[in-house]
Order: structure tokens, then sequence, then C-alpha cells
């Protein structure tokens, strides 16, 4: 069963039917006692401050810590990606979940990032990150959709891939896995990686 | 970044139908809104543009999009047509849709754009700008006021500063393949890798959309009719 993180903020239908469309269950997730086993996605399209908010009124920021350092996999979607490094510039400033060492800061005279962008990975290049050993999907290729303003950077090792503007497209380390993009409007690429992360 | 070649449908609110649009004028149904948006999704444009083409005031669509949630898309979609604060409020509580579209919002009501932007990101506005262009006169059209009329030099700096892209409609071209008024991107005071260009668009505009950096086009009814034809242009 996949948890995602509903508050009332985010695309929750749209990562419902991504989920839906490659045969995974899922639960939506609005108070800690909810959780069920399985992975956590936090989904994208809203803002830090108002999101981290919600979160921590809801004392879902802890209960998604202490799942994370218990090994449940977590899955952050744009925003989602973003509130797992320590902080956001958004919304004046915002202290996030911390669950991956860096910062989230605005793209380079506040321009935004919209479109599509080849995305390559192949999991039988070695990393120290990622157990992808019991995979069965080896490989994704394809292009994936991005719709952002602020970009995460990072200041410790990840399985990653960083576009020629500096934008980090995707983070993975250990169980936590950050998307930039949106796989959910990613068309086949999207489903295509969701057999190798879930 | 890749250029996008998108699709923009228009949504019926009275009849929950997708129609077509010649010229700005004459609509005629297109078919289901649900099979159209479904087809698109396995042509796999780069993105959607769905508009309700409301004219005036007193539009209430929220139960309409709301609707539209449990199309299972795996595409980007744009949604606009009568969304204020209130409506807004609503549908961005789950949006299923990544960005907002605008029109009349620019002339006269930025609070609710500003709202758009601090609920889901500057990068999710986008404005909706059909226009005339005559004699090397531009006009622009109003639904508010259902007219075309002319613009001043702050409202391309509220353009500018409130969107993040600009759909740049050729109103007496669209749903042809006439050719879009190219003319009239040097009369817009804009970045010009803000425009998505619509209304016209044949395949050499595309070419020429291409080479001058525009952020992509959106192609109006004749995506659905040319149903395997989105890769060729790509």
């Amino acid at each position: 069963m996949i948890n995602i993180i509903d508050i009332g903020l985010g695309n929750v239908s749209s990562i419902q039917n991504w989920l839906r469309s490659c045969d995974f269950d899922s639960i939506r997730i609005n108070k800690a006692s909810r959780f069920e086993d399985g992975p956590i996605i936090i989904p994208g399209v809203s803002s830090a401050g108002i999101y981290m908010s919600k979160l921590r009124s809801l004392s879902l920021d802890e209960e998604i810590i202490k799942r994370a350092s218990s090994g449940s996999k977590i899955i952050g979607i744009c925003l989602g990606f973003q509130i797992m490094t320590d902080y956001s510039e958004e919304d004046s400033g915002v202290r996030c979940l911390g669950l991956l060492n860096g910062k989230t800061k605005y793209l380079k005279d506040k321009k935004t990032h919209n479109g599509w962008e080849d995305l390559s990975i192949d999991t039988r290049t070695k990393n120290n990150q990622v157990d992808f050993s019991q995979r069965r999907t080896k490989k994704v290729d394809g292009r994936v959709y991005f719709n952002h303003e602020l970009y995460v950077e990072l200041k410790e090792e990840t399985y990653c891939h960083v576009l020629d503007n500096n934008i980090t497209s995707f983070a993975f380390k250990k169980n936590l896995f950050g998307l930039q993009f949106h796989p959910e409007k990613s068309q086949v690429t999207g489903k295509k990686l969701l057999s190798l992360i879930i | 970044m890749s250029f996008r070649i998108c699709s923009t449908v228009l949504l019926d609110a009275s009849s929950n139908v997708a129609i077509q649009s010649y010229g700005f004028k004459l609509k005629r149904v297109l078919g289901d809104i649900k099979s159209v948006l479904y087809y698109l999704d396995i042509y796999q444009v780069d993105e959607i543009h769905l508009i309700i083409p409301f004219k005036g005031e007193g539009s209430n669509p929220v139960s309409l999009y709301n609707s539209l949630k449990f199309i299972p898309l795996s595409s980007p979609l744009s949604i606009g047509g009568g969304i204020d604060l209130k409506s807004l409020e609503m549908i961005s509580r789950d949006p299923y849709f990544e960005r907002i579209i605008f029109n009349s919002a620019f002339f006269d009501d930025h609070e609710v754009i500003r709202y758009a932007a601090k609920k889901m990101g500057h990068q999710a506005i986008v404005a909706y700008l059909p226009f005339t262009f005559e004699e090397n006169q531009l006009a622009i059209y109003n639904s508010k006021i259902d007219a075309f009329c002319g613009v001043d030099d702050k409202f391309w700096d509220d353009v500018n500063n409130l969107s993040n892209e600009v759909i740049l409609l050729d109103a007496y071209a669209e749903g042809t393949k006439q050719g879009f008024s190219f003319s009239v991107l040097d009369f817009i005071p804009l970045p010009i890798n803000k425009f998505l260009i619509s209304g016209g668009i044949n395949e050499s505009d595309i070419f020429h959309a291409k080479q001058m950096k525009l952020a992509g086009v959106s192609i109006d009814n004749k995506t659905l009719h040319n149903e395997f034809s989105l890769k060729g242009l790509r």
C-alpha cells in the first residue's frame, strides 16, 4: 500500500491516477495514525511555507521523519522533493524536513523552468547510494515534465542527475527518492519510472 | 529545454462537451470532453490547455473543473475560464492541473492572479490573450466585456510580471491552418521565450517558431484531426 500525504494541498488526485494506471493501491493520509506499511509519497503543486505549516499542525512532519529513519521509502515530487531538504527560500524562508542535506533556492533571476527534459537512469551504473539489485526494471529512458521556480542544491552525495542549468533532476539516497519533475504527468516515462522506484 | 507542441481544447460549460472554434466565432461540437482529453493523452501532446470560454461575469466553473479530476491524464494540463478567488480556493485544494490560465484578470483583477501564484507558484500562471492585428493595430480580447480592446505599456508590464508564459491566440486564424501573424510579436514588449502561439498554426509556423526560440505552439482542433502527427511535428 502506498501512502500519499493529503493535507488539502498538493496534486493528490493526479498522483492517485498515476498509481492506479500502474495497478498500485494507495491510501490518502491526513493524520499520523492512518499510515500503513509501505512507501510514502509527498506530492507537489503548492508552496513550501503553506505546506510545511500544515504538515506541522498535523504532526505529520515528525511522523514522516520517524518513518524515513526507520527505512520507509519516501518519494518527494517537485515541492515534495524540495521540502525533503533542510531549508527552502520560498515564502520568505522555511525550515523543512531535513531528510536530505541541502537547500532549496529560487532559480537565478527568479526564472521558472517549464517543459520537457530528457531522463536516463541506468541502475546497472555503479553507485553506493541506492540498491537497485532487486529491481526488475534496470533502465528508464525518455522525457519528463518540469514545472517549477525553485531548485534543490544538495550538499551530500546522492545518486543524482543535474541538468545543464544546474537543476537537480532527481536525487536518490537509500530509501529517499526526490524527483524535481512530475512523473505523474510524464506520460510513458513516468509509468516506467514508477516500476523502478516503488 | 525542448520546444513544446501543445493543444488547446475548448469546453462548452452548458453542454459539457468539447467544441471547435473557427475565427473566434463559429462553434462546432468536437465530442465528449473525456474522450478528447483521453486521446490527446494517448498522442502524448506536450501540454493540454483546457479553456472554458466564459463571456461576461457571473460564471461558476467549480463543479465543472472538479468533475475533470477523475479523468486519468498522464499529460500536463492547464485550465482556464471563469476562475475567481472563490473558485480558485476550491479547485486548488487538490489541483489535478499544473497551471492556471487567466484572461480578463490581467485587465482588472490582479489579486486573483497573485493569490493563484501564492497557492501554486509563479510557474503556474499563464496569460491567455486572443488578439486581432490589423493595419498594425493590436487589440487584445477581454472576456469580461467580450470585446477586443487596445492595451498600453502598463498592461504588458503587468502581464510580464504576473505571468510565467503567454498564449497568444490569433483570433481570426483560429481553427484554420492559414498561418499565425508572426508580425504581431514585434508589437509586444515581452521576452520571446515566454510565448506559446496559437491560431492558424501550420507546419511552417512550427518550424519558424522553433527557429525563433518561442516556448512552443498550442494547436487547436487540428491536433485531433491528425492523430499520429504530433511526433512528426516535434
